[in-house]
């Protein structure tokens, strides 16, 4: 870890010594709302030392909407529409997670099949939401042709949901006792040519990106984020295991039917922007793996397996809680229930919500033209950070 | 299982200034479009294809309705209203009516329609001048293709079934639970009977009150019938129908 720690010094160092040489005024710069850097509606204020970034303190809650609170009023079934609002990425994620949290609730247990169907959908929803950063990335650094390729290969994930669930990005696919419909017919096959056909083009993709020494540079060396660093700020998901911390929800805490796919849990210990963007993209080609799995898996169980039991309309009076492997990060729901049809209190946790927090620890001694793409490397969505 | 990616990269090129990959890929691309068909559909006049449980607006069956209004109750966004409306033979009837300036598109009302007439449609293209134009009524939810994917079907497996070893076995929703009557709560004001969309509740005499020499009516419920829409339970006043959960 030393290594790591030197560069940060060493800006620190250098700071010091231009500050010895010229007394300058340091400035706050408001970059948002509405700025082409922001992916959404957020403020970062960042201070600047000439041409240096000294401190950043981001500013969120503009697209607040009340969704804890108006879920209060609504049946349990009726909250699954709108937990795909949290975020237009990650739609089928906070969906299963929310479903997760009332069938721990009920204390219910779903079939097989359903689990593999929603690992399956989990994640395509991964590889969507990791294009869609990479599409983001490609812009922020100026390459819009990665976008454009991005954005191609997304459609095709968008069209398996499509075929899935009858939506491209508002899924509203699990349910509380399992899935909405059983696979449709050839979907098996059509996710299987889809990945297959993803993998090959991710390598041009990642042609564009990682051999390119104009890309690389301006990601690498820069904003660098220690293991504890990443641990006190509570940095979740590719974000932490890009700076060491070998931590993964979907291997470390099982649920649905994770511990009996066989994937990796990519961990870098440079710490960097660029390592951030690296484990991004070996998490897509697991991604890969596990759906080829976990199809297989759904094929074994056979046409007439159940997909779908039935559930209690109320859930009995006390309060939990479930955490998954979101895209982003570690997301999680407090659920609070009094015995009635509808929830007394449902707490989401958005991974964003803290990752953003640590605004600070990336942009201290970067420049402010490399702002931006650090702050891509949190894959920011204001939808499930201001809910 | 073995890392993909992290094997090969960080390549040592990319430190020097390497530029020239990107661009032989972006040339091999151009010289495969120059051949291949474009990903893109020219839209207004070609359009993607899309499967029967696409999600579009909501489609109505007017003659298959029976005015449950379990449409409007499963509602999140609370767009459909129950109006009334004038059937064939004159009478009038409740069907529900959709503000699609509020519909999520999350297809909820098709399936838990309990007879099938709420379907989801594959239309999309619902832009339209005013707000009023976006208010679709019952005759105007209409939608003359539609196919038997259209109607999604609310179909479980018990989890009794897969207890006794049934696992194959499915069952609609509707066809499960039933309104229970606590006989000492009853009141017999025969609102249930009123309310219920299918007539399954009989109003039956079962003995005289011996203050007021009036009849005692209890509500009788066809089980055939009944299709679970909760309708009675909601409107009687003195909570005496409560649903019994079959699981």
């Amino acid at each position: 870890m030393a290594d790591s720690i030197a560069p940060i010094v060493a800006a620190e160092e250098k700071l010091q010594q231009q500050a010895d040489k010229m007394e300058t005024d340091k400035m706050w710069i408001i970059m948002g709302p509405q700025h082409p850097f922001s992916h959404g509606l957020w403020t970062l204020k960042i201070k600047v030392d000439g041409e240096i970034c000294v401190d950043a303190e981001p500013i969120v809650g503009y697209l607040h909407r009340g969704w804890e609170k108006e879920t209060e009023n609504r049946t349990y079934p009726k909250i699954i529409p709108m937990a795909d609002r949290l975020c237009y990425a990650a739609s089928m994620t906070y969906t299963h997670l929310y479903c997760m949290t009332v069938e721990k609730a009920l204390g219910m247990d779903i079939p097989e099949k359903a689990k593999y169907i929603r690992i399956v959908a989990d994640e395509v929803c991964r590889i969507n939401s990791h294009l869609m950063w990479l599409a983001a990335v490609g812009t922020d650094l100026g390459n819009l042709t990665v976008f454009l390729w991005a954005m191609r290969e997304r459609e095709y994930f968008l069209d398996l949901n499509v075929k899935l669930c009858g939506a491209r990005m508002t899924t509203n696919y699990p349910r509380i006792g399992g899935v909405r419909n059983d696979t449709t017919e050839l979907f098996d096959r059509d996710i299987l040519r889809t990945v297959d056909r993803f993998e090959k083009a991710l390598w041009e993709i990642i042609a564009l990106m990682d051999d390119s020494s104009i890309i690389v540079s301006r990601m690498k060396g820069i904003s660098y984020i220690t293991r504890e660093q990443a641990a006190n700020v509570g940095l979740t998901g590719p974000a932490m295991r890009g700076c060491g911390v070998d931590f993964d929800i979907r291997r470390d805490d099982p649920y649905d039917n994770y511990d009996k796919v066989d994937f990796e849990v990519p961990v870098l210990t440079e710490g960097d922007s660029y390592a951030r963007y690296m484990i991004r993209t070996e998490e897509m080609f697991q991604s890969c793996e596990i759906i080829r799995q976990a199809v297989k898996k759904i094929q074994a169980l056979g046409k007439n397996a159940p997909y779908r039991v039935k559930a209690p309309s109320r859930v009995p009076a006390g309060t939990h809680f479930m955490r998954m492997e979101d895209p982003r990060g570690e997301s999680l729901m407090y659920l609070v229930s009094d015995g009635t049809d509808k929830p007394y209190r449902l707490k989401v946790r958005s991974p964003i919500f803290t990752n953003v927090s640590s605004a600070k620890l990336q942009c201290q001694g970067v420049r402010i033209a490399d702002v931006p793409a650090v702050l891509a490397q949190i894959d920011m969505c204001l939808g499930e950070t201001d809910r | 299982m073995a890392m993909k990616y992290l094997e090969k990269y960080p390549r040592s090129t990319a430190r020097g200034l390497w530029v020239i990959k990107p661009q032989w890929h972006v040339l091999k691309l151009f010289a495969k479009t120059v051949f291949h068909r474009p990903v893109t559909v020219l839209y207004p006049y070609e359009k993607e294809w899309v499967p029967d449980n696409y999600r579009g607006r909501p489609g109505l069956d007017f003659d298959k309705c029976v005015g449950c209004g379990m449409c409007a109750r499963m509602c999140p966004t609370a767009c459909i209203k129950i109006v009334d409306s004038e059937a064939a033979d004159g009478k009038t009837v409740k069907r529900p009516q959709v503000n699609l300036g509020r519909c999520a598109m999350c297809g909820y009302c098709a399936e838990y329609c309990p007879v099938d007439a709420m379907t989801v449609t594959p239309e999309y293209e619902l832009a339209e001048f005013t707000r009023f134009d976006l208010l679709y009524g019952p005759r105007r939810l209409a939608y003359d293709k539609t196919t038997e994917g259209m109607k999604v079907k609310l179909e479980v497996t018990l989890q009794s079934d897969i207890d006794n070893g049934n696992a194959e076995r499915r069952v609609s929703v509707f066809s499960l639970d039933r309104p229970e009557l606590t006989d000492a709560k009853c009141i017999g004001c025969k609102k249930c009977a009123k309310v219920c969309p299918v007539d399954a509740i009989q109003m039956v005499e079962k003995g005289t009150n011996e203050k007021t020499g009036k009849p005692i009516l209890r509500p009788v419920i066809d089980e055939v019938k009944c299709i679970s829409c909760s309708n009675c339970i909601d409107d009687c006043p003195k909570d005496a129908l409560v649903m019994k959960e079959v699981l």
